[in-house]
């Protein structure tokens, strides 16, 4: 009991978030603040004209809320206290269509703010969505998909919920403030400076807490992300975690990341539930103040009964905005939190960065050329060292060698999945790196190691290579692919939904729709990397004549470790850590007695 | 609702705490307005400044206790809420954990995942503001009403009239809301959901510039969300102005027969001042109200999908008189007419297959695509239960063992090399507890991935990201080959995972994996591999269509000589 008691108080203090004491790295701090705000407000502009009526509405609900206490102050000054009755009726009459209106407006400018915010939500989605598409292929190569997803769930969650609330309260917090401050000076300036004095006690107060609560909330909104990346890794690896039997193993690690993410949220929450008890106490006290002054001053007749009334009606009406702004700032901040981290991804650089002045590439011939093309994924390991090759159009070009000897990596240069370190790649002799990505995208034709499958029909998975391509052409190219038979048979035939987590067909199966696709795409160069590798031979027989089809009067690159895949190619290239060791077609290749002789050779002699 | 509140039980000495700091508070806050009328009556009225002094400065000791329970307060609340977030999240994981890939069908992966970060901070953060603020509006409006017919009886009543109207409407509205909000998170499911398929997919979506398509993809399921939450929104933002309507219209209603009981003498001014200014304190707190509403509304809408998830029935368990003690001791296995289907799906993917592996062997399963060969491997680890039939390691039903110690003993490769974000030695060390580095990098150099290792910039320790990009296909699916056999499995299985390496170091794996004592099942495609194995088997349409051995299916089946005729055409070449 005594340890549930003590509990609490027990939490690690975040040391390593340590709040900013140096001076300019608070400048820095606050400016970043201000920019994040300021982004957010970008946002938020586009629906000008709208939020200009709310604030209207802001403006005339804060007046009326005024009103409404000053017309109390005076029923009561002048009627109850004097216990008269002409013009009651009248002036509660007034009160009460103030009243109506009063709720109107506020029923308006929720109405309206509600779909300010979310549009604003809206096009922060869109905008991050875009964004990611257009990203290079590195950025998503260092990143979790499930983190990534936690930026436009919770994060973005975050700024929706304060844009919500906060944009109202903070404005009518900050009119009622300023009206209220006026209605008091006129009434009683002395009265007024005394309720003052709580002011600084709050600015210092909140200054303080906010401190800490801003980094605390960044420090959550990394943590929920990160345990977001494992969730997804988790389900997405079910199927080793379960025959591995490493529940507890992942679970441990689970744990471990959720308890990083408890702590960061008990001091977030725990500092920012200090402001509302913060202003609750600065209130209390000048609800004291004023009426032990104003007591004083009315004994000397300073001030009328109904003068104090009003008074500490309009201080709390007084300190109300302020707490509310204190806890607006707090929201705010952890939207900011949320925002940063949006803005984050929105400010990575994109791959079609800069190519406003580069031109599209025409329609293409297919003649491919790698001019001494050196590349690294990383820094310190060199991929593939001073490529040099040249494909001419309609010839089927392969690559071979040991698995990591650069073949798939030769393919994503030339995708321009990756730039190239230094070299240059031609098509039709146009320089790649002078065209845009996309229209040199469009006319080529992938088949991709991991035949990827999104949640949908059979036949949106196929269409998914032309998307104008009708019914028939769907199914044609099925045929093609020798995928026809097995999809007939499917529950549901062409229309049968494939889940994402792709039960239901098999790899193979998955391989026979890529190659369906990359059918109907109808591309200039076609890339085939590994295209066949969960195909049976058989099956490969089979469709081996029509891919021979779809090679015919196209460029091609095939990427295959079964090499009766590529005896056919005009030209091999073996490939051997990262350089071109040996070049030719099948025979020569076989006549030199080099490196393919050797994995040909070996490959046989195991084999017969 | 309910079911996840029981989350809450074992930090209920801290809920009674934060709540008896809370009712403090909120005790403090009630007798403000007595007290003032306390200054005006007796101090102010009468002239007595000495009262006017005393009742001040008691209102000041009591602010100063109300700030310190609020302090106390937060951390309490915190406290609690964190770690009922934590512990409920706890409990949804390990009921995901425990899934079977037939209840994974049931809920996309995306929608697991909001369930288990966005939904629960929903609730989390309810739980939080209940135990500060929640319960006082409501507390705060019946306290009210209290002091108020302390005060004076007659002018309460007037105030208490429409009380009940109010809380009635509430209620409604709050029901309204479970519902909208029910709605809002599926939708928001499916903006997670077209979001993953963008990142698994984004190779393909690049490489077929589905750019546009995809982002109009997505803006279907972004605009339904937005719409969703408007119209969640508005429907819960009616209430505030309803609330400080019908609260104000009380208000003159006080003032009004305030001013009459007066000239009657039955009320004095300072009562009727205390009552508006009570009810002016009610109106406030309703002003909250519409906040509370809608976390309340929003909570209820998310525990009902953490329920859903959590009273899942799991069909795959241990059975109760589970044999405890059964370790796989010698690897054989037994299928006895094996009958397999998917759930929700018509056919058979395993049709009536019998076959017996004998401890040590090395059988290799030949098949055409979407044979059933990767079904079949399935059953073994019990990822799936057979629909008849018996599958016997070692003499025993694998539905008779438990799970963990069935699996434990079972080195798996899949198909698709999956591979976890961290660095390289943590993949490789993942299936084992206290595995040495001395294992790990014997179970790399049997796998063919040990040079690959040495040329990375960190060896060991690099990182690789999630699905380890940057490795190659082959060097993914040796890695994984590593990860299984580091576990010195006592039957390995190997999902034609040796696709995308080139024959030489397919060769020299296949070698390696014969030093270890381990019964061996490969999905293959290649005739070289299957030529090695004790026995064949052959697999089309879900049946077992022929076993043996290499020469003897060569005697016996024409599909085995079709499979070998297509590969042996290019060797054949290359010796002419």
């Amino acid at each position: 009991m005594l340890k549930e008691i003590i509990r609490p108080f027990q939490y690690k203090k975040m040391k390593h978030l340590k709040i900013e004491d140096s001076q300019s790295k608070n400048k820095q701090k606050s400016k970043n603040y201000f920019a994040t705000l300021k982004r957010i407000w970008y946002f938020l502009s586009s629906n000008k004209g709208l939020l200009f009526l709310v604030l209207f509405m802001v403006f005339l609900s804060s007046a009326l809320g005024l009103l409404g206490p000053y017309l109390v102050g005076m029923a009561i000054d002048d009627y109850i206290v004097t216990r008269k009755m002409d013009g009651f009726v009248t002036l509660l009459v007034s009160l009460g269509v103030i009243y109506v209106f009063y709720s109107l407006t506020i029923w308006f400018q929720n109405y309206w703010m509600i779909g300010i915010a979310q549009d604003t939500v809206y096009t922060m989605r869109m905008r991050l969505f875009q964004h990611l598409h257009k990203l290079p292929i590195p950025f998503f190569d260092k990143r979790q998909h499930g983190e990534l997803m936690s930026r436009i769930t919770n994060d973005i969650e975050n700024v929706s919920s304060t844009l919500n609330s906060s944009v109202i309260q903070i404005f009518s917090s900050l009119l009622t403030l300023i009206g209220t401050v006026a209605v008091m000076l006129w009434l009683s300036p002395l009265l007024t400076l005394l309720t003052l004095i709580i002011v600084p006690l709050m600015f210092f107060g909140m200054k303080w807490i906010t401190k800490r609560t801003g980094p605390l909330f960044k420090e959550q909104q990394r943590n929920l992300g990160e345990l977001n990346g494992f969730i997804e890794e988790t389900i997405s690896g079910q199927r080793i975690i379960k025959t591995f039997s490493q529940e507890k193993k992942v679970t441990a690690e689970f744990l471990e990341k959720g308890e990083r993410l408890k702590a960061a949220g008990f001091w977030a929450q725990t500092y920012s539930g200090l402001i509302p008890k913060l202003m609750n106490v600065l209130n209390n006290l000048s609800f004291a103040i004023i009426a032990g002054i104003g007591g004083i001053l009315a004994l000397n007749n300073m001030i009328s009964i109904g003068v104090i009334v009003i008074f500490v009606e309009y201080s709390r009406q007084f300190t109300r905005p302020l707490n509310d702004l204190a806890n607006q700032f707090n929201t705010l901040l952890s939207a900011v939190a949320g925002a940063e981290r949006v803005f984050e991804i929105l400010d990575e650089e994109e791959e079609f960065k800069n190519e406003r002045s580069l031109h599209e590439l025409p329609q293409v011939k297919g003649e491919v050329e790698f001019k001494n093309v050196t590349f690294s994924y990383e820094e310190e390991s060199k991929t593939v060292k001073n490529i040099d090759f040249h494909v001419y159009p309609g010839e089927t070009a392969a690559f071979v060698g040991p698995t990591g000897a650069g073949k798939t990596t030769l393919i994503n240069l030339l995708s321009r999945f990756y730039e190239v370190d230094s070299g240059g790649i031609f098509i039709d002799g146009y320089d790649l790196s002078k065209v845009k990505k996309e229209s040199l995208r469009k006319y080529m034709g992938f088949v991709l190691q991991d035949s990827f499958m999104f949640q949908g029909t059979v036949r949106e998975n196929i269409r998914y290579g032309r998307l104008a391509a009708s019914d028939d052409a769907v199914v044609e190219a099925a045929k093609l692919a020798n995928a026809h038979s097995f999809i007939v048979k499917l529950p549901d035939g062409y229309d049968t939904v494939l889940s994402q987590e792709g039960s239901g067909i098999s790899q193979g199966q998955k391989q026979l729709l890529s190659i369906a696709r990359a059918f109907l795409a109808n591309p200039s160069i076609l890339i085939l990397d590994e295209a066949t590798s969960s195909i049976d031979t058989v099956t490969e027989l089979k469709i081996q004549a029509a891919l021979q089809k779809l090679m015919n009067g196209r460029t091609s690159f095939v990427i295959a470790h079964r090499l009766n895949t590529i005896q056919n190619a005009d030209r091999i290239f073996v490939l051997d850590e990262g350089r071109i060791i040996e070049e030719g077609n099948h025979d020569t290749l076989l006549k030199k007695k080099g490196f393919y002789y050797q994995l040909h050779g070996k490959a046989a002699a195991s084999g017969i | 609702m309910l079911k996840v509140i029981t989350y809450l039980k074992p930090y209920r000495i801290a809920v009674v705490i934060a709540l008896i700091l809370m009712l403090t508070e909120l005790g403090v806050e009630l007798v403000q307005p007595f007290f003032m009328a306390k200054i005006i009556d007796e101090g102010i009225q009468v002239n007595n400044l000495s009262a006017v002094m005393k009742w001040g400065g008691i209102m000041v000791v009591f602010s100063i206790i109300s700030f310190a329970a609020g302090v106390i307060n937060s951390f309490y609340a915190a406290h609690v809420s964190q770690n009922f977030g934590f512990d409920v999240r706890k409990a949804l994981f390990e009921k995901v954990q425990s899934f079977s890939f037939a209840n994974f069908n049931q809920f996309p992966a995306s929608s697991l995942i909001t369930r288990m970060t966005n939904d629960i901070t929903q609730i989390q953060n309810t739980v939080f503001m209940s135990l500060r603020i929640m319960l006082r509006a409501p507390l705060l409006i019946i306290g009210g009403l209290m002091m108020a017919f302390v005060v004076n009886v007659k002018l309460a009543l007037i105030l208490s009239a429409v009380i009940p109207f109010l809380f009635i409407f509430l209620i409604w509205v709050m029901n309204k809301g479970r519902v909208l909000f029910k709605n809002v998170q599926e939708r928001l499911d499916s903006v997670n959901g077209v979001m993953r398929e963008t990142l698994t997919g984004i190779r393909l979506i690049k490489a077929f510039i589905r750019r546009k398509y995809e982002v109009s993809r997505f803006a279907t399921a972004n605009k339904e969300l937005k719409d969703r939450t408007v119209t969640a929104l508005r429907v819960m933002e009616v209430a505030m102005p309803v609330l400080l309507f019908i609260m104000n219209v009380s208000i003159i209603g006080v003032l009004w027969f305030g001013n009459m009981q007066l000239n009657t003498g039955e009320v004095k001014v300072g009562e009727v001042v205390a009552i508006v200014n009570y009810a002016t304190r009610i109106t406030a707190a309703f002003s909250i109200f519409s906040f509370i509403i809608m976390a309340f509304s929003r909570a209820r809408a998310s525990s009902s999908r953490i329920v859903e998830v959590m009273e899942t029935p799991v069909d795959l368990l241990d059975r109760k008189d589970a044999d405890s003690v059964f370790a796989v001791k010698e690897g054989k296995i037994e299928f006895k007419n094996v009958m397999f289907q998917y759930p929700e799906t018509e056919t058979s993917a395993i049709d009536d297959i019998s076959f017996t592996v004998q401890p040590g062997q090395t059988v290799a399963i030949l098949g055409a695509t979407g044979s059933g060969k990767t079904s079949l491997f399935q059953l073994i680890p019990r990822l799936y239960d057979v629909n008849s039939g018996q599958v016997l390691i070692d003499g025993m039903d694998v539905r008779e063992m438990k799970m963990e110690s069935l699996r434990k003993q079972i080195g798996f490769v899949p198909q698709e090399a999956l591979l976890f974000s961290g660095s390289v030695k943590e993949n490789i060390g993942w299936g084992k507890e206290n595995v040495s580095m001395e294992e790990m990098m014997e179970a790399a150099k049997d796998a063919q991935i040990y040079e690959t290792i040495k040329k990375l910039p960190n060896q060991f320790e690099t990182k690789l990201g999630q699905k380890g990009v940057n490795l190659s296909g082959g060097q993914k699916q040796r890695l994984s080959i590593a990860r299984a056999l580091v576990r010195q499995p006592k039957i390995l299985l190997l999902d034609d995972s040796t696709s995308a390496l080139d024959r030489r170091t397919e060769a020299k794996l296949l070698l390696a994996l014969k030093a270890y004592t381990c019964t061996t099942l490969i999905i293959t495609q290649k005739i070289s591999t299957a030529m090695e194995a004790d026995q064949i088997l052959l697999l089309e349409n879900g049946k077992l269509l022929a076993k043996g051995t290499h020469d003897s299916l060569l005697e016996t089946s024409k599909l085995y000589n079709e499979i070998f005729s297509s590969q042996s055409r290019e060797e054949s070449r290359n010796y002419a």
